[in-house]
């Protein structure tokens, strides 16, 4: 019953996220709805058999399938990630120093981002 | 074998054009005239076999499960037409040279693409099976496009989308008609539905039929489709004499002779096709005799004549098949060689305009005659085969069965249109040998160009004496279209016929025509011949061009919640269709079984959600991401998925410094959350999702049992495999192709990487002293090695236990993480490593270990155990597949952590800023 919550957070707070201004929150809210979708992938393998699938099997093994996706979702979504990380440093029309369209501010304020090289940098 | 040998070779030719056209520059079109008659006399070699009532085949295992093999097979008609496509071919290849004076990228492109195009076409006439006949009726469609294109060109953009549009819109009428008949009959083998045509009877046999008339339709610029084929003029003549004239839109006339066996007999096909084809040949006639650009002209002669050979296979008969297969022959030799003078023409005098062309026989006087002769051949004048194949097909047209007053209504029309081709011929002819001289400094082209036109247009001319050479191959080509007996001999007098007098009467009211054709050219002008087809075909493609761009526009928004929220109220409404419309839950804990540990996750995620929900610093929020991810990879653990909570861990924090490193140079603080109302209905619609996410994990998950290949690969992976860690051998040895393409996804991302994020300013030596790190540094020294050890033992160990290549590379992936950190701009040792030669090595490494099976006569991605010497443990071809697996992942951490590590580009980019890095 538990899962159905934590999905539930993760998703609110994911779309949350990706509604508001600034590209890093579209990261951070497409990497949490990363989460909520592994765990609906585990979920509907089943969460009653808990053992690792590399011991003996028995009746309370885990299904392995369901690991296998979520694995190699995890990793794609790391891919997608850094992408959106690429994008996010060049801000948007594809240039590194584009008009800020939205009047955005900050972080992902979107072009800005992208159009201030040296602000906090370290030296 | 000769047929795979034979096609194997012309897609052979077209791989070694870069290498002709080096050596000889334009002069590579001899080379590959050459080519083209080797591979025609390969074919010829079974002449006697396929004269001799056999046929030639070969075939491989395709697709099992459907029963499709990749299978060739030559009757006499296959090798009507594939002699056809490589003679033709090699005229037009040995034309080339003369007429090509582009770049040698153009020359390039020209040759390759003609010669791709004669291999798909000798593919699509020996195909036995209808997906591979499908496949290349397509690839003749494309390289026409190609070539219509002409790499862009302006000019040349319209009429090739036009052509393409028209010819694959027949191509899926095709599809649709292969797969109604592989359905309904059970086999894609052409040989097996030809020969037993009443297989097909009570089934969707008019459906299939009519698919295939508009398939051919389209390809052989039949009404209401011809308007393609003149747009298609804008291609360099040697396309134009060979794939508009002589080829490509044959293959519609192959489809319907090949499939004639099946259909014909009812209605709807002889009637459509005589129907279709003659008044096809009327109108392509009448718009010929418009025109005054001689190549137009040609074009529309080209609709028209190939009206009349679908004309004549509606009629069906043997003589009918007999006369439509010579026709097609002697089709093709004149009208390639009047689209070769054509090109000539155009060449010296730089105009195609007949008008312009007056008195042309007391300068070029060779290119004239030549062009007499074919033209006796377009006008169905002795002694040329173009006069016996047009004689054969009067007889044919005077037989159409049923009603005698059909046969009469065909012939009718089939001289009606003969009398006015023969009006835009004398016509053609005229406008050169008129008047005086406009152009006198032209002069006669070199015998090298015209030598290829002379041959075609003597054996045009040659061949209607000697035609009975022909009639053996055209017999059994007419037999093989349809078994139903024997055609009459062809010959070039066959006593005073009724057809003769049919030709007669022909010669007699075209001359008529052209004596008064000042007359009939207003007349002409005056009626409306135009069809409306090509303007409503335009019109409905403009109007779904804007369609399409009505529905994108909404989603071209500057800011992702303004469309995304659609998409999530769908979400949300879907959900609430469902908890109305579904009765009532089905009983059991959702989502399955709650442990404390479960309860406990919940209660640390919930704080720090709400936390990331508020925080103004980016750095929390970061911190508060790793933090939920890390909770999540705890909770996988306890759930029995340690590599997937291994994987995620590692992830995190990978994530984490990637995201450090990409906006270390910006901004401390998010942007402001918005508006008030903004952020109310923001949460709304959040919440709301939330709720139906959750609604749906309760309702649809956590109440099954182990799944049917969960438990068969825990029953059999260890015995299949010899890997302990089910998880890893999913991912290496039973759905290894789906890894393989997860990884090739990591692997475009890491370089598309190196394309949008350019490399550090200045280059390596711009570098940010070491020394500020002490801490970092020291502990990269330390805890680098370590890394990398833990690293390989992870991925070796994989196939046994926890580990594996994702989770060994995203490991080493997180010491270069570290050195990046510590060092920015070059750690020690891990900055050598460069992304893109990792990525290019991983697929290689990973192909390379898919492919190997196949050598072994096993299937793709196949583990193999390699033998190994006694003291080491056993490797199999799926621990190298992991290690492309490993390579690729790696590949990408290091261009995140490189690439968004550097400082963002500036606008005085230096040149040699963006190395690779």
């Amino acid at each position: 019953m538990s899962t159905a919550f934590v999905v539930g957070v993760l998703v609110a707070a994911g779309v949350f996220l990706l509604l508001r201004p600034g590209l890093l929150r579209v990261v951070l809210g497409f990497v949490l709805l990363g989460h909520a979708v592994n765990v609906v992938l585990l979920a509907a393998g089943g969460l009653d058999r808990r053992t690792p699938a590399v011991e003996e099997v028995g009746p309370d093994t885990a299904d392995p399938l369901p690991q296998a996706f979520v694995l190699t979702a995890i990793v794609i979504t790391f891919g997608i990630t850094v992408h959106l990380l690429g994008l996010l440093r060049r801000g948007p029309g594809g240039q590194a120093h584009g008009a800020d369209p939205t009047g955005g501010d900050g972080i992902g304020g979107a072009g800005r981002a992208g159009g201030r090289p040296t602000t906090g940098r370290r030296r | 074998m000769t047929l795979a040998a034979a096609l194997a070779w012309q897609v052979g030719l077209a791989a070694c054009v870069p290498l002709l056209v080096r050596r000889f520059g334009r002069d590579a079109g001899y080379p590959l005239a050459v080519g083209y008659l080797a591979a025609a006399a390969l074919l010829l070699t079974r002449l006697p076999v396929i004269l001799d009532d056999r046929q030639v085949t070969v075939a491989w295992r395709w697709l099992p499960s459907l029963e499709v093999d990749a299978a060739l097979r030559m009757d006499a008609l296959g090798l009507v037409f594939a002699l056809l496509a490589l003679g033709v071919g090699a005229l037009i290849m040995a034309y080339c040279p003369r007429y090509l004076d582009g770049s040698e990228d153009e020359q390039q492109r020209v040759y390759v693409t003609m010669t791709l195009f004669a291999a798909a076409m000798l593919g699509l006439v020996l195909a036995d099976d209808l997906l591979v006949l499908f496949v290349f009726w397509e690839l003749t469609s494309i390289l026409s496009f190609v070539l219509i294109g002409q790499g862009g060109r302006p000019a040349a953009t319209g009429p090739a989308v036009r052509a393409l549009l028209v010819t694959v819109s027949g191509g899926l009428a095709l599809l649709a008609a292969v797969v109604l008949l592989a359905v309904h009959l059970g086999t894609t083998s052409i040989d097996t539905i030809v020969a037993e045509p009443q297989r097909l009877h009570g089934g969707p046999a008019w459906a299939a039929g009519a698919l295939v008339m508009v398939a051919a339709f389209t390809k052989s610029a039949q009404l209401p489709f011809h308007f393609w084929l003149p747009g298609a003029m804008v291609a360099i003549t040697p396309v134009s004499a060979y794939l508009h004239a002589a080829t490509m839109v044959k293959a519609g006339v192959y489809l319907l002779m090949r499939f004639s066996a099946v259909f014909a007999g009812s209605l709807l096909w002889d009637g459509t096709l005589i129907a279709v084809g003659l008044l096809t040949a009327i109108l392509g006639a009448l718009l010929a005799l418009r025109q005054y650009d001689l190549k137009a002209l040609l074009a529309y002669s080209t609709v028209s004549q190939l009206g009349l050979l679908v004309g004549v296979i509606g009629v069906g008969t043997p003589a009918a098949d007999a006369a439509a297969i010579l026709y097609t022959v002697a089709h093709a030799l004149f009208k390639a060689t009047l689209f070769m003078l054509v090109g000539i023409i155009d060449h010296q005098a730089g105009s195609r305009d007949v008008r312009q062309l007056a008195g042309l026989h007391r300068v070029m006087p060779v290119t004239v005659w030549l062009t007499v002769l074919a033209a006796m051949s377009l006008a169905g004048l002795p002694p040329t085969i173009g006069f016996v194949g047009k004689e054969a097909m009067f007889a044919a047209l005077g037989e159409a069965h049923g009603q005698w007053w059909l046969g009469w209504c065909a012939a009718g029309l089939g001289v009606l249109a003969s009398v006015l081709t023969f009006a835009y011929a004398a016509r053609l002819v005229h406008g050169m040998v008129e008047g005086p001289t406009r152009q006198r400094q032209l002069r006669e082209p070199s015998w090298a160009f015209l030598a290829p036109a002379a041959v075609a247009a003597v054996a045009a001319t040659t061949l209607g004496p000697t035609v009975a050479v022909l009639s053996p191959l055209v017999e059994r080509a007419a037999n093989d279209a349809r078994p139903q007996g024997t055609p009459p001999d062809l010959a070039l007098w066959h006593g005073f016929t009724p057809a003769l007098w049919l030709s007669v009467l022909t010669v007699l009211l075209g001359v008529l025509m052209f004596l008064g054709r000042i007359r009939v050219e207003r007349w002409i002008r005056d009626v409306p011949t135009t069809a409306p087809f090509a303007e409503l075909f335009e019109r409905g493609r403009q109007a779904l061009l804007k369609t399409g761009s009505v529905v994108a526009r909404t989603a071209h928004l500057p800011e992702p919640a303004t469309y995304l929220a659609r998409p999530l109220l769908t979400v949300v409404a879907l959900a609430g269709v469902a908890a109305v419309a579904l009765p009532e839950a089905p009983a059991g804990p959702g989502g399955g079984p709650a442990r404390p540990g479960d309860w406990l996750l919940l209660g640390l995620l919930v704080p720090a959600l709400a936390g990331l929900l508020v925080v103004r610093s980016a750095l929390a929020a970061i911190s508060l991401t790793g933090v939920v991810g890390l909770l999540l990879s705890a909770w996988f653990l306890t759930v029995g998925a340690p590599d997937v909570a291994l994987t995620l861990m590692l992830v995190e924090v990978l994530t984490a410094v990637v995201i450090m490193l990409a906006v270390r140079q910006q901004p401390r603080r998010l942007a402001p959350v918005g508006g008030r109302l903004s952020v109310v209905g923001a949460a709304v619609l959040a919440a709301a999702t939330g709720v139906a996410a959750a609604a749906g994990t309760a309702v649809l998950t956590g109440r099954g049992e182990l799944s049917v290949p969960g438990w068969w690969y825990l029953d059999r992976a260890e015995e299949l495999t010899g890997g302990a860690n089910v998880v890893n051998t999913i991912l290496v040895d039973f759905r290894a192709l789906d890894t393989l393409g997860e990884a090739v996804v990591l692997a475009v991302v890491a370089l598309g990487l190196v394309r949008l994020a350019p490399g550090r300013p200045g280059g390596p030596d711009h570098t940010v002293p070491a020394g500020d790190d002490l801490v970092l540094s020291l502990a990269y020294r330390v805890l680098a090695p370590v890394l990398l050890l833990a690293s390989a033992v992870l991925f070796l160990r994989g196939h046994e236990e926890t580990g594996g290549g994702f989770i060994g590379a995203l490991l080493a992936g997180a010491a270069v993480g570290l050195g990046e950190l510590a060092h920015p701009g070059g750690a020690p040792l891990l900055s050598r490593l460069r992304s893109a030669p990792l990525a290019a090595a991983g697929l290689l490494t990973a192909t390379s270990a898919a492919l190997v099976p196949l050598a072994a006569g096993r299937s793709l991605l196949t583990p193999l155990a390699l033998a190994t010497p006694e003291p080491l443990p056993s490797l199999s071809t799926s621990l190298l597949f992991d290690f492309g697996v490993y390579l690729m992942v790696l590949a990408l951490v290091v261009a995140a952590v490189r690439r968004l590590g550097a400082a963002p580009a500036r606008p005085s980019v230096q040149p040699d800023s963006g190395r690779a890095r």
